[in-house]
């Protein structure tokens, strides 16, 4: 097997891992000295101790993973009926939708922000399990209208969290 | 004892009884439905928190807690999927029942051994709590250390799967929780020159994104079907007087069966990782063992069903004494009240008990009452029980994700909030993804910056010594029984495995 055929999606996690790891370890220099010359520890001495850890089980995990053959990867996603690749698929698409709620929730005011994610996000599973696109609209559109009502009214409403208006 | 008194009183006012129904209801809710937890109510819960008053927030917690821990074997008997880890053991013998035609049987016994189980746990709280608070005012800083050292490790040696993605979980937590201010100098760590991280990541986002937002992109990677199973099979019709339970079962069973579970339920509660799914396994092995007819096990035992269902609502009481006696949450559930008694200004740990009785005690009672409400449920809606697993996913997530989002930008009115929850989410859902467990994480960011503290303080009292975790004997004792714990948890069962 060549070397690029062991790095599964695991391994490519751990040196993801080792990265961040790497990331917050350039901070640590402006943190100072671990120990005063009293012997106290200061501001780096735990970050140091937690990256020290980090690197050793990160490289422990990413070793391991490319010691492993590939057909002990477990990973593949289970597939649906009617989404391609749900596995990567869903997570995005309600990756997406929530991006665009917290951009308009500011902006557009909580009820179409809410309106419009929780009709993405009721038709998305909707759709999803019966594979009918318009019966599905139809269930979202009644959820997403019933949702966000009660937020507006259990947020703002009953517990005083008032909540951006419809400032267009 | 005073006290506690007025706890009842407190809770059998009209506010506080329906802040407690409330909290019922959504326990079971979200503990009947597969891929909801009580976990993720309580962290749901987090945001309203913040308009009630503390009693109010901590009685609905507590009403969620036994609901939801219970709830979580009402679907592992109907159709198999657990609504929650806990519930897994208690399908075994619980759907084994229902498969033989006496499901509604099978409900109302699993009811009744969790209102034993969940009643013993409140009345071992009740003893055990104001004792355990006072000790714990003796604790030394290397002490703390050592007692919060402990229940970090053992919350990552108890994690299902590697031991290395567990301790990786854990150090990532540790890492978030050192964004922000330092604790012991007015100095700024890892904040990447941004004033938003200059305060740190709260703790709402963090959990809202380590549960709510993790769950709704790990719902969105599963097809219906995987999620739910193939829940379409006939229900038998059943009415509300099928689910009294049956006496004469009970007395088979017996009062010792229940007591026993009970007790390791709570004793595996107060220690730290514990968890309700390790109660019901160890106290369903137990029972197992001592039956006199350990074959029916797996096929419909009364027994084993009552067994891991009482321990695992003893384990509600149980976990709640380290909570607030020492302020060291043992589980996720735990964790998350922690956060809710910080959110108001309450400091978990020694001397909570003293300066906020009055608070307390309602949280106590509803605890107690919450496991009385476990059997009236089945009562009432033993026949709805068969269909909850039915529940439409569109509308479930839909609400989820709007409750989390609003939830964390009404805390603090900024949308950088919701950015940190959604980063915080999709992160914790590749770690899920890849086999590493979430909850260290979130003991690593509660427990970090304690963790920290008395790490350093310790070191400056002692000029530098690391000797003093040993000298100390408060810190000596944790030291040892983390070491124990390694080698009963991890070390032994390696060493069984491998057949040495």
């Amino acid at each position: 097997m060549r070397p690029f055929e062991r790095f599964n999606s695991q391994a490519v996690f751990a040196v993801g891992l080792i990265l961040f790891a790497t990331v917050y370890a350039s901070q640590i220099p402006k943190l100072g000295i671990p120990f005063a010359r009293s012997g106290e520890p200061g501001a780096s001495f735990f970050p140091i101790v937690l990256v020290v850890i980090l690197y050793v089980a990160a490289f422990r995990v990413l070793s391991a993973e490319l010691r492993r053959t590939v057909d002990a990867q477990t990973d593949a996603p289970l597939p649906s009926e009617t989404v391609p690749r749900i596995g990567l698929v869903g997570p995005l698409v309600l990756i997406v939708l929530t991006v665009l709620f917290i951009v308009a929730l500011p902006t557009l005011g909580y009820f179409v922000a809410a309106a419009v994610y929780t009709f993405g996000v009721a038709a998305f599973f909707n759709y999803e399990e019966t594979g009918r696109p318009w019966r599905a609209i139809g269930q979202s559109v009644l959820t997403a209208a019933a949702i966000t009502v009660f937020g507006w009214l259990f947020f703002d409403v009953f517990f005083g969290l008032s909540l951006p208006g419809w400032d267009l | 004892m005073g006290e506690l008194f007025g706890g009842f009183a407190t809770l059998f006012t009209p506010w506080p009884f329906l802040y407690l129904l409330g909290g019922f209801l959504m326990g079971l809710v979200f503990g009947a439905i597969p891929g909801l937890t009580a976990t993720l109510a309580i962290a749901l819960l987090l945001p309203f928190t913040f308009g009630m008053e503390v009693t109010h927030a901590l009685i609905m917690v507590m009403g969620i807690y036994m609901a939801g821990i219970y709830a979580g074997s009402i679907t592992g008997i109907t159709v198999n999927i657990p609504g929650a880890p806990s519930g897994a053991i208690t399908s075994i013998d619980g759907h084994a029942l229902m498969k033989q035609g006496h499901g509604a049987q099978a409900l109302s016994l699993d009811a009744f051994a969790s209102s034993v189980g969940g009643m013993i746990g409140a009345i071992v709280l009740m003893l055990l709590a104001e004792p355990i608070s006072d000790l714990a005012l003796l604790l030394q800083t290397p002490d703390k250390f050592g007692l919060v050292l402990m229940a970090v490790v053992t919350v990552t040696i108890v994690a299902r799967g590697s031991l290395w993605r567990a301790i990786i979980a854990t150090t990532l937590g540790l890492m978030i929780s050192t964004i922000g201010i330092d604790p012991m100098v007015p100095q700024g760590r890892f904040d990447f020159g941004s004033y938003y991280l200059i305060e740190g990541i709260g703790l709402l986002p963090a959990v809202i994104g380590l549960f709510a937002v993790c769950e709704l992109l790990a719902q969105g990677s599963l097809p219906a079907r995987a999620a739910l199973g193939q829940i379409v099979g006939k229900m038998p019709r059943l009415r509300n007087r099928d689910f009294i339970p049956d006496f004469k079962t009970i007395r088979e069973i017996g009062a010792f069966t229940y007591i026993k579970s009970s007790i390791i339920g709570v004793l595996i509660g107060m220690l730290p990782g514990g968890g309700a799914s390790m109660a019901s396994f160890i106290s369903y092995a137990e029972a197992k063992r001592a039956s006199k007819r350990p074959e029916e096990f797996g096929n419909g035992s009364h027994e084993g069903l009552a067994a891991s269902e009482s321990a695992n609502n003893a384990m509600c009481g149980g976990a709640i004494i380290p909570l607030l006696t020492l302020g060291i949450p043992g589980d996720a559930v735990t964790a998350i009240i922690f956060g809710v008694l910080l959110l108001h200004g309450l400091v978990p740990g020694p001397g909570l008990l003293d300066a906020h009785a009055a608070t307390i005690a309602p949280m106590f009672a509803a605890l107690f009452v919450a496991s009385l409400l476990v059997m009236v449920s089945v009562l009432l809606f033993g026949p709805l029980y068969m269909r909850v697993a039915r529940i439409n996913r569109g509308i479930l997530y839909a609400f989820i994700a709007l409750v989390s989002m609003v939830g964390v930008y009404a805390s603090s009115f900024s949308s950088f909030q919701m950015w940190m929850a959604l980063a915080i989410g999709a992160f914790a859902f590749g770690l899920r993804r890849f086999g590493y467990p979430i909850v260290p994480m979130l003991m690593g960011v509660i427990l970090g910056p304690y963790l920290e503290e008395f790490l350093r303080r310790s070191l400056i009292v002692s000029q530098g010594d690391p000797l003093v975790f040993i000298t100390s004997p408060g810190s000596a004792v944790f030291l040892a029984m983390t070491l124990v714990f390694i080698w009963l948890l991890r070390i032994r069962p390696a060493m069984a495995k491998s057949g040495r």
